[in-house]
């Protein structure tokens, strides 16, 4: 299985949000990483056949998603970032019914079912209606919905936001799990998401491909090196403005600095091995999202 | 598919709402229906409820029959001779209900005779009691002719072609053909009928508020994205909506007026159910040759007709600007539009009023109203028309909302 992405660019109105991207995917898990308007979106939409590119193709297998239609979408699955449902549905009623419009059986619907709530832990709620769960269980059921056909396919437009820090291990597991001979693109801007699944990494800003390639090739490619630093605290902030600053911890005697730079950036500064946190201070100039941060 | 999509439907709480505003409108017709029939007592009473009808139908019953010349004649005399009585002479009021008590049985007969013997356009109560016996040869024959009167005078002059008055004539002249006709006892059918409309148009109503949310609802829920990313998402899950759609609203439709009619009929009876409609107050000038029973299953389906076209004009628009707020106004614009512009005597703008699916809804006023269409040089009533136009017209947007909706973008 192969889905090729060729020039493919989304225009609205004069801006484009997705700009001349090429990419082949195969099986794996892929992590689109990136700042919010970096245009992960707008590509996972058009991914999906909900939007048409302004130019390029999506091709599986050698044909066109948008050509396929129903037979490519019956390989899809889809969490929306924005996932909205029917409130007054009960979680199972809800499966049940994006199951059929999937084109699940109804046997084999139920079994699927109930299968999957036990994997994302909603067993208990599966009689409750979609209103009355909590954040971090919608979002649960949202990736249960996109598992329900078991498709080759798994798109996931940030997946873990809402979801608390065990939610986000059993969200882990559960990927690693399906992705067994699949395609799994997920996106997000919180890198620990990813840092341990993901096969490949696709850092996206400005609607382009930054950089893309496995967690250890991405590492590699890190234009910066990273320094540890402990410094007074009044000295602190000249470092702040001269360098990307990746963590500040105080310490005795001052505070310690993690800092990207091409050079030593002081006599005293020792090297330390990268993170992807690094990787994605170093391309985006800004911090990577917080575990707890939404959207 | 269709179950759950049923399902989604039958879970909103507005739903709730909308089948106890449908109980609401089903008690209170049932209540009218039942309430406006009353028996007066010896006592001059007026007494209500299931008891009195049966007395009031016993009592009309005993004039049911053929209505000849010789029975007209006999109601004339019986009512002259009750006229003639120290009660009947009173001015008291209490008198003249006691009188109106004696008279009830032949109560319909009476109004028969008001139709008949005033003019066209008018209504006086108490023409039959300056009536004499010798004056029922005129009863069948006054129809056609108080017509004709009407047709000569000048306001009249423009309002019908000649074909068309030609076309009226005929049909008028045909129902006198079958003179003498049948009388019995009709309440059931003539209350059935009387709010027939108002249970149509508030089911037609209500149900709007549920149809309208079908397919703007993915939208307003934002859960068009899963539903358009989906295997059937752009085909049969539509075509499940759709479905959906039309099955809530037949099975509510149908369910609503056959408890209404069935209680209805139920307390009244379902004698008269032969009868040409003309044998009644209201019917009498109608031109459309058909009995009690055929009108009822006029009123069930043309009502369903335009029900389902109505309804399915706000799905359209529902799908079309996923919005259930503008679809909802969809029913309101159709049905108030005929009185904005009403009022107005001209000509063009009554043919386009009879025209209009509102007349579907109200069959029992359609039938006696003189609207003509002509096609392909033949002379129509409205109700030759409507039901054709609107269950065509239903017939295309039905595939057309399906395909509005397929190819909507998502978001
Ligand atoms: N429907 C739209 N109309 C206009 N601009 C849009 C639309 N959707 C997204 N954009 C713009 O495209 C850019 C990329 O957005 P998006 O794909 O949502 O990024 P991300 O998912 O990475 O946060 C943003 O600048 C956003 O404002
Ligand atoms: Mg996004």
């Amino acid at each position: 299985m192969q889905l090729e992405i060729e020039d493919l660019t989304k225009k609205f109105q004069d801006t484009a949000a997705v700009s001349h991207v090429s990419y082949t995917m195969e099986k794996g898990v892929y992590g689109l990483l990136g700042v919010n308007g970096a245009g992960k979106t707008t590509l996972m939409r058009m991914l999906c056949t909900l939007l048409k590119p302004s130019n390029g193709r999506i091709l599986l297998d050698g044909e066109d998603i948008f050509e396929m239609g129903a037979a490519y979408r019956k390989v899809l699955g889809y969490l929306p970032q924005d996932f909205g449902f029917y409130p007054d549905l009960t979680v199972k009623d809800y499966l049940m019914y994006i199951a059929s419009i999937k084109g699940v059986h109804r046997a084999a619907a139920r079994k699927r079912v109930k299968e999957l709530l036990g994997q994302v832990g909603l067993s208990k709620a599966a009689d409750k209606k979609m209103k009355k769960l909590s954040g971090g269980m919608k979002r649960r059921v949202g990736i249960a919905q996109a598992m329900l056909n078991h498709p080759a396919i798994l798109i996931l437009d940030e997946p873990t936001s809402g979801l608390d820090p065990n939610e986000r291990i059993r969200f882990r597991n559960l990927i690693s799990e399906f992705s067994q001979d699949r395609l799994v693109l997920l996106s997000t801007h919180i890198v620990s998401d990813i840092e341990s699944i993901a096969n490949e990494i696709l850092l996206m800003k400005d609607g382009e491909f930054l950089h893309t390639g496995t967690p250890e090739e991405i590492l590699e490619g890190m234009p910066e090196r990273v320094w540890r630093l402990t410094v007074p605290v009044h000295e602190a902030s000249k470092y702040d403005k001269n360098y990307k600053v990746a963590n500040r911890k105080n310490v005795p005697g001052g505070i310690m600095l993690r800092i990207l730079s091409k050079e030593r950036p002081h006599p005293e500064a020792e090297e330390e091995i990268p993170t992807l946190e690094d990787v994605f201070l170093s391309y985006f100039g800004e911090k990577a999202g917080e575990e707890d941060a939404i959207l | 598919m269709l179950y759950y999509e049923l399902k989604k439907i039958w879970v909103k709480p507005g739903t709730k709402i909308v089948l106890l505003i449908l109980a609401a409108t089903l008690v209170f017709a049932c209540y009218f229906a039942i309430h406006g029939v009353y028996y007066v007592n010896e006592n001059g009473e007026n007494e209500y409820g299931i008891e009195a009808i049966h007395k009031l139908k016993a009592a009309k019953k005993e004039w049911a029959g053929l209505l000849t010349e010789e029975v007209i004649a006999d109601v004339i005399a019986e009512n002259n001779r009750l006229n003639d009585t120290e009660m009947g002479r009173s001015e008291a009021v209490h008198d003249s209900n006691i009188v109106f008590g004696w008279k009830q049985g032949f109560y319909d007969i009476r109004w028969m005779l008001v139709r008949s013997f005033c003019k066209f356009r008018e209504s006086d109560y108490y023409v039959p009691d300056s009536l004499a016996p010798e004056d029922a040869r005129f009863f069948y024959g006054n129809r056609l002719l108080r017509l004709q009167e009407w047709l000569e005078e000048d306001a009249q002059q423009n309002l019908f072609t000649g074909a068309e008055q030609d076309f009226l004539i005929q049909r008028y002249q045909a129902w006198e053909a079958q003179a003498p006709l049948y009388y019995d006892y009709a309440d059931g059918w003539n209350q059935l009928f009387e709010w027939a409309a108002m249970v149509i148009m508030l089911t037609m109503l209500t149900l709007n508020f549920v149809v309208a949310g079908i397919f703007s609802g993915e939208f307003g829920y934002k859960a068009d994205s899963v539903f358009y990313a989906s295997c059937h998402g752009r085909g049969k899950a539509i075509a499940a909506k759709l479905e959906a759609g039309l099955l809530f609203v037949t099975l509510v439709y149908f369910a609503m007026m056959l408890l209404y009619s069935g209680i209805v009929l139920a307390v009244f009876g379902t004698d008269g159910a032969g009868l040409p409609i003309q044998m009644s107050n209201v019917g009498w000038k109608s031109f459309y040759l058909i009995t009690n029973w055929q009108e009822y299953l006029l009123i069930l389906f043309c009502g369903y007709i335009g029900t389902l076209f109505i309804l399915s004009l706000t799905m359209l628009v529902s799908a079309r600007t996923k919005s259930s707020v503008i679809a909802v106004t969809i029913p309101f614009i159709l049905l108030f539009l005929p009185s904005f512009i009403g009022g107005s005597s001209l000509e063009m703008i009554d043919k386009i009023l009879g025209i209009l699916p509102d007349r579907l809804l109200d069959v029992n006023q359609t039938l006696s109203r003189f609207s003509f269409y002509q096609i392909g040089g033949e002379v129509m009533g409205s109700l030759h028309v409507l039901p054709v136009l609107y269950g065509s017209l239903a017939l295309l947007l039905i595939p057309m909302i399906y395909q509005v909706y397929r190819r909507l973008s998502a978001g």
